[in-house]
C-alpha cells in the first residue's frame, strides 16, 4: 500500500461520492470497533500504486461529543492516515470550512477539496483556490465529486500533499486565538512538542472547549498543579464561543480576496413586507385566519347536507317505528338521541374536514409559519406558541372548529393549554344568543353587556393560562426564539388530503362514542318514563333550586343552563319549554335541534326572570361548557379524559361564579 | 456569537434575515452560528416530527419506526413551518 488518504467533512460534504468514485467496487462496509458507526474503507489505483481509502464518519466537528467525532479524532490521531482529505461544501464555505477550521493545528498531512464547486458556480460564486492555496500551506482544488472523470486535479492535489507532507498554516488562527484572554493563558502552559499529532494551538482550542479526551490527554504532559491552573482558566471563559467565534473569523480572513460572491441583499417578499410589518401584520394576518375560517364552510357543505339529511329521516322513522308497534321510549331513543346525534356528528364533521383542509393548506403553502411568527411574542405571554391565536381565532366561530384547529400545535402541553383557553371564547352559537337575551332586557345596554362579556373572556384567560399553564406549559417549552421562514411554495394535494380524510375518519369514530353517551345519558335523565312524573334532571333541579339561586338562577335557568352544555342554541328552547309548562324532556328535545322557541318568549322571559339573573344567565351560558361536540372534538385532540374532564368541570364551575359575580353586581345596579 | 445568544435570550421572535440586521452581517454568517451553537449544545432546534398525535398517543413516530397513523401529520408535506430554535436552559 502507498499511502492511506482519510476522507473527512462535516455531513453532506460529500465524502461518501468522493469514497465512490475512488474505491468503486473496491470497499467493504463493517462498523468500528466497539460502535455501530459504520465503518468504509476501500482501495484504488492509480498510476499502478495501491491506496487505501478510510470514510471517516461524518461529523460537525471534531470535540468528543458523539462517537463519530471520538472515531474521526482517534483515527487521525493514531498515524494511520498519511493524509487527510477534507472535504468543504462551495456552496457555503463561510460554514462548511468550520470543519478544516478544527482540524487546523493537527500535525497530519492534508488537502482541501472544496467540493460542489457546480453549485457554487450556479449560484455565481467564484472561488480563487489559489489565494486560499497560499493561505493556508496546502494544496486547495475545486470539485464537483459527482463527475467521476475529473479527478484528476484531486490525484494531483494528493500526491502534493503526501510528497510535500502539507500542514496547514495555522499563524492567521493562532492571532485570532491569541486575542481570547483564557486560550493565550492556556496556550502558555502547554508543552510547544504537543501531544501525539495535536499541536499546542489544537490541544489549548480543545481545552478551553472543555474536551474530554483532551483533558484526559494533559493529564500525561502537565503536572497537577498546571493541571488545576488550566481548568481554574477554562472556567473563566466563555468555552466554545470564544473559539467558535476565533474560527470563524479566521474562516472569513481566509474567504477575503478567495471568495467573490453578489453581494447579499436582505430583502423580503411583497407577501412577506406585509405579514412581517409591525403594524400591518397582526392585521393581516387576522384577516387570513377569519378568510380561512369563511373559506372553510365551503368544503364543509357536502357533509353537513349529509347531517341535514340523516336529520330528515327523524320523522319517517319515527312514523314507521310507530307503525310498526316500537314503544315510545325507544322511538324517542332512536329518533331523538340516535339519529339526532349522528345529525349533528355529521355537521360537525363537515366543519372539522374544512377546517383542517384549510388551514393545513395553509401550513403547507408557508402562510402557518407567518401566522406564528407574528403572534409568537403576545402569545408567549400565556405561554403559548403563535400558532394559538388560529385556534382563538376559530373559536369565535365554532369551538369544536378551534380544538380541530389546535392540530398544528406540536407541543402537547400548549396545545391542551391552547384549547382550555379557546374555550372562553364565546363561540357562534353563544353570540347568537347573548346579543338577543342583552337587547331584551337592557335595551342600549346591550352594549355594556356584549364588552364586559368581551373583557371577562381577556381576563378569563389570563387566569386560565395562569392555573392550567403552572402544570401544562414549563418554562422550557417556550421557544420559537429565531424562526426560518419557509419560502412560499405550491402545496402537495395528495399528502394534504390523506392527512384531512385520515383525520377526518379518527374524528368520526372518537367523536361519535363521546356524543351518543352524554346524549344518551342527558335523555335517560330529563325524559319522563312514567306519565306525569317529574323526571330525574327536573326533580333535581327543584331539590338544589336553593343552591343555584346563590348564582342567581332559578331551576329552570339552572336546567337550561345544563342543557346549554350540549348545545347553546337550545338554552332559550329549555327555557321557553320550562316556564310555559312544557315537559323536560321537549326542553332537551329542543336543545337537542337548536330550535325551537315559543313565539312570546320575549314575553316569558320579561315575566318571569328578573334584570340580575338575566345577567347572571348570560354570564353563565357564555362561559359554561361550549357544548357536547366541542367536548368531544377536545378529548379527539389531547387524547386524555381526565384533562378533557378537568377543563369540562374547570368551565361549568367557572361559568357559574361568574354568573354568581354578575348577579350580585345586577342587584347592587337594579 | 454573544450577540447572537443575546438576542435569542430577549424571548422576542426574529427570523434569520432580521438576526442578520441587527447584527450587521450576513444571513450565511447567523445560519453557521446557528448551526455551531446548535452543535456546542448551547441553542436546540424544535422538532416538528409526526409525533402526539392524538389518536395513537404519540406512540407512532416515523423516528422509532413506526409507521405513521392516518391523523399523524404526513412525512414529507403538511410539515412547512420552517425551522426554529430555542436557547437550551
Amino acid at each position: 500500500m502507498s499511502a492511506t488518504i482519510a476522507l473527512l467533512g462535516q455531513p453532506n460534504s460529500g465524502k461518501s461520492t468522493v469514497f465512490n468514485a475512488l474505491t468503486g467496487l473496491k470497499q467493504h462496509v463493517g462498523n468500528w470497533p466497539g460502535k455501530t458507526v459504520e465503518k468504509k474503507e476501500g482501495s484504488f489505483v492509480r498510476d499502478g500504486k495501491e491506496y487505501a481509502v478510510a470514510d471517516l464518519p461524518g461529523s460537525y466537528s471534531l470535540t468528543a461529543n458523539s462517537d463519530e467525532e471520538v472515531i474521526t479524532c482517534e483515527y487521525i490521531a493514531s498515524g494511520k492516515a498519511d493524509v487527510v482529505c477534507i472535504l468543504a461544501d462551495s456552496s457555503q464555505l463561510e460554514r462548511s470550512l468550520y470543519m478544516m477550521a478544527d482540524y487546523a493545528g493537527i500535525k497530519v498531512p492534508s488537502f482541501l477539496v472544496l467540493n460542489m464547486a457546480d453549485v457554487a458556480a450556479d449560484q455565481g460564486k467564484k472561488i480563487d483556490t489559489k489565494v486560499l492555496e497560499e493561505k493556508l500551506g496546502i494544496p486547495v482544488i475545486s470539485l464537483s465529486a459527482t463527475d467521476n472523470k475529473k479527478y484528476d486535479a484531486f490525484f494531483e492535489a494528493m500526491n502534493r500533499a503526501i510528497s510535500n507532507k502539507s500542514m496547514i498554516n495555522i499563524a492567521g488562527l493562532e492571532a485570532e486565538l491569541q486575542k481570547v484572554d483564557a486560550y493565550a493563558k492556556i496556550r502558555a502552559l502547554l508543552p510547544e512538542e504537543g501531544v501525539k499529532s495535536y499541536s499546542p494551538t489544537w490541544l489549548g482550542v480543545k481545552a478551553i472547549e472543555n474536551d474530554k479526551l483532551v483533558m484526559e490527554q494533559l493529564k500525561s504532559v502537565l503536572s497537577v498543579a498546571e493541571e488545576k491552573q488550566v481548568e481554574e482558566i477554562r472556567c473563566t471563559s466563555k468555552g466554545a464561543l470564544d473559539t467558535g467565534n476565533s474560527k470563524f473569523a479566521w474562516i472569513d480572513e481566509l474567504l477575503d480576496g478567495a471568495l467573490s460572491e453578489q453581494k447579499e441583499k436582505i430583502g423580503v417578499s411583497k407577501l412577506d413586507k406585509i405579514y412581517l410589518s409591525p403594524f400591518w401584520g397582526k392585521p393581516a394576518v387576522v384577516l387570513t385566519i377569519l378568510l380561512g375560517l369563511i373559506g372553510s364552510f365551503i368544503p364543509a357543505l357536502p357533509l353537513m347536507g349529509v347531517g341535514s339529511a340523516i336529520d330528515m329521516l327523524k320523522a319517517p322513522v319515527g312514523s314507521a317505528l310507530a307503525s310498526a308497534g316500537v314503544s315510545d321510549v325507544l322511538i324517542a331513543l332512536i329518533c331523538n338521541v340516535v339519529i339526532q346525534s349522528f345529525s349533528y356528528i355529521f355537521k360537525m364533521l363537515g366543519f372539522v374536514f374544512g377546517v383542517l383542509l384549510v388551514f393545513g393548506l395553509l401550513e403547507e403553502v408557508g402562510v402557518m409559519a407567518r401566522i406564528s411568527y407574528v403572534f409568537d411574542n403576545t402569545m408567549a405571554k400565556l405561554g403559548l406558541q403563535g400558532k394559538s391565536v388560529m385556534p382563538f381565532l376559530i373559536s369565535f366561530g365554532c369551538t369544536m372548529g378551534g380544538a380541530a384547529g389546535t392540530r398544528v400545535i406540536d407541543n402537547y402541553g400548549q396545545k391542551v393549554l391552547t384549547i382550555a383557553l379557546a374555550w372562553a371564547v364565546p363561540c357562534g352559537a353563544a353570540w347568537a344568543v347573548i346579543p338577543m337575551l342583552s337587547s331584551l332586557f337592557f335595551g342600549p345596554g346591550a352594549v355594556a353587556v356584549v364588552v364586559a362579556i368581551l373583557l371577562t373572556m381577556i381576563v378569563h384567560m389570563w387566569i386560565t393560562a395562569k392555573i392550567f399553564g403552572r402544570k401544562l406549559v414549563k418554562k422550557e417549552d417556550r421557544y420559537g426564539m429565531i424562526m426560518e421562514l419557509p419560502p412560499y411554495h405550491k402545496p402537495k394535494w395528495g399528502a394534504l388530503f390523506r392527512y384531512v380524510l385520515g383525520r377526518t375518519k379518527d374524528t368520526f369514530f372518537r367523536v361519535s362514542k363521546v356524543v351518543l353517551l352524554v346524549c344518551v345519558l342527558f335523555w335517560a335523565l330529563s325524559y319522563s318514563f312514567t306519565p306525569g312524573v317529574d323526571p330525574i334532571l327536573c326533580k333535581i333541579g327543584k331539590v338544589i333550586e336553593p343552591v343555584t339561586k346563590i348564582f342567581g338562577l332559578n331551576w329552570q335557568l339552572f336546567m337550561a343552563f345544563v342543557a346549554s352544555s350540549v348545545g347553546k342554541e337550545g338554552a332559550l328552547g329549555v327555557i321557553s319549554a320550562l316556564f310555559t309548562d312544557g315537559s323536560v324532556y321537549g326542553a332537551f328535545n329542543d336543545a337537542m335541534s337548536g330550535a325551537a322557541t315559543a313565539e312570546n318568549l320575549n314575553d316569558i322571559l320579561l315575566a318571569n326572570v328578573s334584570k340580575p339573573q338575566a345577567l347572571a344567565f348570560i354570564f353563565a351560558i357564555t362561559f359554561n361548557m361550549p357544548c357536547v361536540v366541542a367536548l368531544a372534538s377536545t378529548y379527539q385532540e389531547i387524547a386524555s379524559a381526565k384533562w378533557t374532564a378537568k377543563i369540562a368541570l374547570y368551565y361549568t364551575l367557572g361559568a357559574l361564579v361568574l354568573a354568581m359575580i354578575a348577579y350580585h353586581i345586577g342587584l347592587l345596579i337594579w | 456569537m454573544d450577540d447572537l445568544l443575546r438576542l435569542l435570550k430577549d424571548g422576542h421572535a426574529r427570523t434569520i434575515p432580521m438576526l442578520a440586521k441587527e447584527l450587521h452581517t450576513s444571513t450565511a454568517d447567523v445560519s453557521r452560528k446557528i448551526e455551531y451553537l446548535v452543535n456546542m449544545g448551547l441553542i436546540r432546534k424544535v422538532d416538528f416530527g409526526p409525533k402526539k398525535c392524538g389518536s395513537c398517543g404519540g406512540g407512532c413516530s416515523s423516528e422509532n419506526g413506526q409507521k405513521t397513523c392516518k391523523s399523524c401529520m404526513p412525512e414529507g408535506g403538511f410539515q412547512n413551518m420552517g425551522q426554529m430554535w430555542e436557547v437550551v436552559g
